[in-house]
């Protein structure tokens, strides 16, 4: 047998194996376009080299010339798969270089059926024997075709075409296809395009052996393709190694959700479900195989807390995302408890709530202890503020004496007045006047003290910072006077509202001026100063200070200080600054001290200015 | 008393009332207008200090705690004036510390805010009553003054020998000078003293408070 025979047939059977396979694979996942891209190169190079067979063994000029005409067809598959192949494979090369290569190759084809024999040939005269592989094998003669340039321009386009892709993935970081595939296509069809120039034009006379070429380019991208294959198949194996671990990690999730005591919720919106775990129905009181609707859920939340969830709900829903919410949950049973729920809602790709998954959490417990420590805070706070005002007591006495005086004053000098023949009743109605004045005077007294000595809770409001100071001024104005004490206060203007419970800031702000008249007990009478100023100490705070021009805290006291049972005073209690403390941070402010350059110590606290929504 | 310096009559006494509190300082001093005195206020110790006129005669009403100057603090400093005045304490409550030193310093008197409208007019007229007096008094020891510091200083050591109970000849004796010159001396002081009797010499003189030590009637 022939060794041409055999070596081109080879070339064919190798060739069409290859894209068989390469076929298959494609058929199975129809995403894989390098795969058919490649099977139609490997498919065309098969034909191409049985083409040349043909031509090689071929008897007469004019079945050379027709199976040259016909092997123009493989050739054009073998360039638009190529192109087709690395497109696909490689992902680069440009688009108008892809469509030029084969727009020149199809005109190629088309001119090839259209003018002369073929497209190489305008006619082939004559056929010769020349000596190849050992045997003897037939090459033509003719005239050349000049429309043969289309077709070898569309060669040097490909060329042109995988150099550039071969660039671009070569910048890409990913040298190794570069250089393989590529370089191969590049050196291949280099070679092909060189050699398809040099016999056609005449210049060399051998047969042509192209196909050798496209199969070593197949064999390459065979090999690249199938290492790839076999990428995907560990790939695919370390995927399920690791789904048995996510199962795993799974499971563990399972143990400590379990474990946290969590209830987990996860609604579906697209199809509109909903599904609970176990422990999230009991903490709702659903039965295990109740259909869930969010009404249904919603009717279970307390109604105080209903609009807080929603709206908190519709947020993360319109884009936010997250939702954490603490709400009261009212069971069939009547029974109310507190649940904490923190939830996150994803999104489908056009923005719409896909999903939302949460978990529910018991903290009814937790929130009975908060309401004992905050009652006890409370509590105590008020017996701070009863023991101040037993302090103050002789002095709230003096400023409740001084009003009924004029009172009485002004009643008994009317009287005198009206046993006058003629009554000066413009006097007489000017000391109504003031009667009633002072009467309202004597009834603020009444009203501060009240407001301190009674029991209440925290409540959050705006609280004008002048207003406060001066209260507080009010209620210990005559103490400081017994004592010979200048209080001074410097409110800085147009100071925003601070939020926060009057009469607890009242309290801090006169347990800090009561300590800082205290400290000054011993200096002169004309250096007793204590002086309250409030200034904006940022963005969003106040600042209020109380200076005092006494000998300032010890530096082994100042850190003691805030501790409870911790006092100075022969007849203190120690509980002073730690309620004033408590109190501050339960307003989100910060209560310290420093000593002042000056001597005398500086308390000051911070307090949060309220928000615009409250204002209005 | 006042009788016989007719004088002071012309000026009328007047109530100074010194409180911080503005609306009772204006209570009171209707009050005590409708009652028939005169009153001036002032809202401090301070103010009222530098603008009294202190010829007038008249009382203090003063807050016991006032912001700046206490009401003791205006006592002392009306004490070191040549023409002091007497002072009422008002307090709220009693406050024993600074009423026992108010009391010690000559405070007319305390009355709480709130006392008897009675209490308050018998205790200003009382103290007026007692401005008038030691005005008067005041007033006395300064004439007598000046009558006795007519007297040479030999004069007033013979008179100092008189009140004593000393006679001529043991005067002279005593200042190694003649008796008849003792005569001269001491007709010399009744008649510049416009008295008639040693009685009414030893008399005006202890007015006048002229020896300090107390006058040995017997040697």
């Amino acid at each position: 047998m022939s060794l041409v025979t055999i070596i081109w047939s080879m070339i064919g059977s190798a060739c069409l194996t290859l894209a068989a396979i390469s076929f298959l694979t494609w058929c199975r996942n129809r995403e894989a376009w390098a795969n058919l891209f490649f099977s139609l190169l490997a498919t065309g190079t098969a034909a191409f080299a049985f083409c040349e067979l043909g031509m090689m063994r071929a008897g007469t000029p004019a079945e050379f010339g027709t199976v040259l005409k016909w092997g123009h067809v493989p050739t054009w598959l073998i360039l638009v798969s190529l192109v087709g192949f690395a497109r696909f494979y490689l992902k680069a090369g440009r688009t108008w270089l892809a469509w030029l290569a084969c727009g020149l190759r199809t005109l190629a084809l088309v001119l090839n059926f259209l003018v002369g024999q073929n497209l190489n040939y305008r006619e082939i005269t004559g056929l010769r024997h020349i000596s190849f592989l050992g045997e003897s094998v037939q090459i033509a003669e003719g005239v050349p075709n000049p429309w043969m340039l289309v077709g070898q321009m569309s060669l040097l386009a490909l060329v042109v075409f995988l150099m550039d892709a071969s660039v671009t993935i070569w910048r890409r970081g990913d040298r190794h296809r570069a250089l393989t595939v590529g370089g191969g296509a590049i050196f291949f069809m280099f070679f092909s395009t060189v050699q398809s120039v040099f016999v056609f034009w005449g210049i060399l006379r051998i047969p042509i052996t192209a196909s050798l070429s496209f199969m070593c380019l197949v064999l390459v991208m065979g090999y690249e393709l199938s290492s790839d294959t076999l990428r995907a198949s560990e790939l695919s194996l370390r995927l399920q190694k690791s789904e048995a671990g996510l199962h795993e990690i799974e499971q563990r999730m399972r143990l400590a959700v379990e474990a946290a005591d969590f209830g987990v919720l996860i609604r579906d919106f697209t199809r509109n479900e909903m599904w609970a775990s176990d422990r999230w129905r009991a903490l709702f009181g659903f039965s295990e195989t109740e259909r869930l609707e969010l009404q249904k859920i919603l009717l279970r939340v307390h109604p105080e807390d209903l609009d807080a969830l929603l709206s908190m709900l519709e947020r993360a829903r319109s884009g936010y995302g997250v939702y954490d919410a603490d709400f009261r949950a009212v069971l069939p049973s009547g029974e109310v408890r507190w649940v904490a729920v923190r939830g996150r809602v994803e999104f489908d790709g056009a923005g719409k709530p896909a999903f939302a998954r949460s978990v529910a959490h018991d903290i009814s417990r937790q929130k009975k202890a908060e309401e004992e420590t905050r009652n006890l805070r409370q509590e105590l706070a008020h017996a701070g503020r009863v023991s101040m005002m037993g302090q103050l007591a002789s002095a709230l006495a003096h400023e409740i004496n001084q009003p009924l005086g004029a009172i009485l004053r002004n009643a008994e000098a009317a009287e005198l007045f009206m046993q006058d023949q003629s009554p000066d009743l413009d006097e007489v109605r000017a000391i109504l006047a003031d009667i009633r004045k002072d009467d309202q005077r004597a009834g603020n007294v009444i009203d501060r003290m009240r407001g301190m000595l009674k029991r209440r809770s925290l409540e959050k409001k705006p609280v004008n910072v002048g207003e406060l100071v001066g209260d507080v001024a009010a209620l210990v104005h005559s103490d400081a006077t017994a004592r010979s004490i200048t209080l001074e206060l410097t409110v800085a203007d147009h100071l925003p509202p601070v939020l926060g419970d009057p009469v607890h800031l009242q309290q801090v702000l006169l347990n800090l001026i009561v300590n800082g008249m205290d400290a000054v007990n011993g200096a002169n009478p004309g250096d007793r100063r204590v002086c309250v100023t409030a200034t904006l100490g940022g963005p969003k705070t106040i600042e209020i200070a109380v200076n005092d021009s006494g000998r300032g805290v010890p530096s082994d006291q100042l850190i003691r200080i805030f501790d409870p049972f911790f006092t100075t005073k022969p007849d203190g209690m120690g509980m002073g600054l730690p309620i004033s403390r408590t109190i501050i941070e339960a307003h989100n402010g910060r209560l310290w001290v420093e000593n002042q350059n000056e001597g005398g110590a500086s308390f000051r606290f911070t307090l949060p200015i309220a928000e615009q929504e409250y204002t209005t | 008393m006042s009788g016989a310096y007719p004088q002071m009559r012309d000026i009328a006494p007047i109530v100074y009332v010194v409180d911080d509190d503005e609306s009772f300082l204006t209570a009171i001093s209707r009050l005590l207008r409708a009652n028939g005195f005169s009153v001036r206020t002032f809202s401090s110790a301070h103010e009222f200090l530098t603008q009294r006129d202190t010829e007038t005669p008249g009382c203090v009403l003063a807050d016991l705690r006032m912001p700046g100057m206490s009401g003791l603090d205006l006592q002392s400093a009306l004490a070191q004036s040549p023409n002091p005045l007497p002072i009422l304490f008002l307090t709220g409550h009693g406050d024993i510390r600074s009423t026992v030193r108010a009391m010690r310093d000559g405070a007319e008197d305390f009355l709480e805010k709130r006392a008897p409208k009675e209490m308050l007019f018998d205790a200003v007229t009382r103290a007026l009553g007692r401005d008038s007096r030691e005005r008067a008094a005041r007033e006395r020891q300064r004439e007598l003054r000046a009558l006795f510091d007519t007297l040479t200083e030999r004069e007033l050591e013979v008179l100092s020998h008189v009140v004593r109970g000393r006679l001529n000849k043991q005067i002279a004796a005593d200042l190694g000078v003649h008796e008849r010159t003792v005569k001269l001396h001491r007709t010399a002081i009744t008649t510049k003293l416009k008295v008639q009797s040693v009685a009414e010499l030893t008399r005006l003189t202890q007015e006048a408070g002229i020896f300090p030590e107390p006058v040995r009637t017997f040697p």
